[in-house]
């Protein structure tokens, strides 16, 4: 066990020197600072009012739209931040006289991927914590309306984020390439996903096709669905129905599977 | 104690990604390694050298062969608790100090962190690095990293070590002292698997070596052994002249270095005390008697081109 901590430790002593903690940091403070403030401007202030004036529902209604608007905030900069920052990881742990070394200790491949993967996820976690952590103080002591539903973004994010994750894992496996990670990464995330998540109002209108309506379909349900769990947790935030969990349970398979196959490849291969 | 056994191991690599052809960079290797020798590993660039230490190590899977540590077979990681590796061209972290490269790798090995923390100063101290271990490895030198790189090794108090290329980089002060730790790990009853291109190096301190060209094994054994060069004695005596230089030259074939020291070329040991006997009886005294030896070196080349 002593041996697994000290991998996820070691991932996390990585993104601290590579000065990814201080990134998301500074990232966060700008943030929280921007967001201080808009709540502080005379504007929102009388908007503040307004709502007060017209009850505890009014209150609750705005303090929602900050939380909608900060997990969006999160989910665009932060995860993206992320994505960039933890490419480099497999590829520079990979590199010649560092993996033989790794490989040489009484660690199974298994146990060293999975550090790396458990270090980069409790990595993005905690820097979730303090963005979503200050802001949720923030809004509530100044609202009065302690909306926990908005700390549960923290989970959904992270496990957006490592569904993602496990995927440049893979692909830092095979290609040893950062950039490559990051491009593929990105592209799904902010292409593929947002496209077939909205395929009906978008290809469908385009493509009659029933066979290309079923591929299409396919790969929606095989690839991971970021922007529907994104949509999940402004659902849960804004008290919506949530009309499906099936996205995040593809999802997470989707995870365990890019995992798996990880975990086969690294098992297998020589350096 | 046999500490490592392999039997008929190879080693075959795709010459290109996704060719059917294959590089052997390795075949039919065997050999073992005793408890508490220092073994070589000789041969020349690309002979398989570097293969052969990642496949015992788990780093590489071979092709072929069987492979025993410790007397277990390999596909039992836990071997690796006692075993301590030092890869040629290291790349430790560098974002870590010497410290902290030592106290991750320790972890990582398993240790318990006391012992991590006693066996980091301890180590440091042996290797003349604890005055650095504050500084980040990116200032390290060469020489520097192969001393922390050899601390690291030792961290789990394996019982036996895999060395590439030790003393890369280490000046000769350097060297000796790397030499010094390792006769004393000797002394201590490890097990030294040694991979240096340094002969010099390999003669003064190995038992046994092993020469490798293209993947095959060519020679193997005790270094007295591989050096000797068979028939051929050196005598020192004391100063000869007239009908004993004569006789020398004319009946035994010895070749005269000086006017108290000759070759003298011999099959057999009955020949070899006559001469003896005719010296003696001639009163002339026998200061030594030496089998003359080949350097490592020199043994090492003529192997490799006469194979080539």
């Amino acid at each position: 066990m002593s041996k697994f901590l000290a991998l996820i430790f070691g991932t996390i002593r990585e993104a601290i020197a590579k000065k990814i903690f201080i990134g998301f940091f500074v990232i966060s403070t700008i943030i929280i600072l921007i967001f201080l403030f808009i709540i502080n401007v005379d504007s929102i202030e009388g908007m503040v009012n307004m709502m007060e004036s017209s009850g505890e529902e009014g209150v609750k209604q705005l303090v929602i739209g900050f939380e909608v608007a900060m997990i969006n905030i999160s989910y665009l900069l932060i995860i993206t931040f992320c994505f960039i920052s933890v490419s480099s990881f497999i590829p520079s742990m990979l590199e010649k006289g560092n993996i033989d070394l790794l490989l040489s200790k009484p660690v199974s491949r298994m146990e060293i991927l999975l550090g790396k993967f458990l270090g980069g996820v409790l990595l993005i976690f905690l820097s979730l914590l303090y963005l979503i952590g200050i802001v949720w103080l923030i809004l509530s002591s100044k609202s009065g309306f302690w909306h926990v539903p908005f700390l549960y973004s923290i989970l959904w994010l992270t496990l957006s984020f490592a569904i993602i994750y496990s995927l440049i894992m893979f692909i830092g496996l095979i290609s040893n390439s950062t950039i490559l990670s990051i491009i593929i990464s990105l592209f799904l995330v902010f292409v593929i996903c947002p496209v077939l998540y909205l395929r009906e109002e978008t290809i469908f209108s385009l493509v009659n096709n029933e066979a290309a309506r079923f591929v299409i379909n396919f790969f929606y349900y095989v690839l991971p669905k970021p922007t529907d769990i994104n949509q999940i947790t402004t659902d849960m935030i804004t008290g919506n129905p949530i009309k499906s969990y099936m996205p995040v349970f593809s999802s997470v398979l989707f995870m365990l599977a890019a995992l798996s196959a990880s975990i086969f490849y690294f098992k297998k291969k020589d350096y | 104690m046999l500490i490592i056994s392999t039997k008929n191991l190879s080693k075959e690599y795709p010459s290109k990604s996704f060719s059917k052809e294959k590089i052997l960079a390795l075949s039919n290797f065997t050999f073992d390694v005793q408890s508490g020798e220092i073994f070589g590993l000789l041969g020349p660039n690309g002979a398989g050298k570097t293969t052969l230490i990642k496949i015992l190590l788990g780093i590489t899977f071979p092709t072929n062969g069987e492979i025993k540590i410790f007397d277990k077979n390999i596909s039992d990681e836990s071997y690796k608790e006692k075993v301590g590796y030092l890869p040629e061209n290291h790349k430790f972290p560098n974002y870590m100090s010497g410290e902290e490269v030592l106290y991750y790798y320790g972890k990582l090995s398993g240790m318990n962190s006391g012992d991590v923390k006693t066996k980091t100063n301890e180590y440091l101290r042996l290797v003349d690095m604890d005055k650095w271990r504050k500084t980040k490895i990116k200032k390290y030198s060469k020489g520097m990293l192969q001393r922390l790189g050899l601390a690291q090794s030792m961290m789990n108090n394996p019982e036996l070590i895999f060395l590439d290329e030790p003393t890369d980089g280490v000046d000769p002060i350097g060297r000796k002292e790397i030499r010094d730790i390792l006769t004393n790990l000797k002394q201590t009853g490890k097990t030294i698997f040694l991979n240096s291109h340094l002969l010099s190096e390999v003669e003064l301190i190995c038992d046994r070596v092993a020469i490798l060209n293209k993947g095959v094994l060519v020679k193997s054994g005790k270094v007295e052994e591989i050096t000797a060069v068979s028939d051929n004695y050196i005598f020192s005596t004391s100063e000869f002249a007239g009908d004993v230089l004569h006789k020398l030259l004319n009946d035994y074939k010895a070749v005269i270095k000086s006017s108290n020291e000759f070759y003298f070329n011999s099959s057999d040991t009955a020949s070899l005390n006559n001469l003896i006997d005719y010296l003696r009886q001639n009163k002339i005294l026998i200061h030594s008697i030496v089998r003359e030896k080949n350097s490592l070196e020199s043994m090492f080349i003529n192997l490799i081109e006469g194979q080539n």
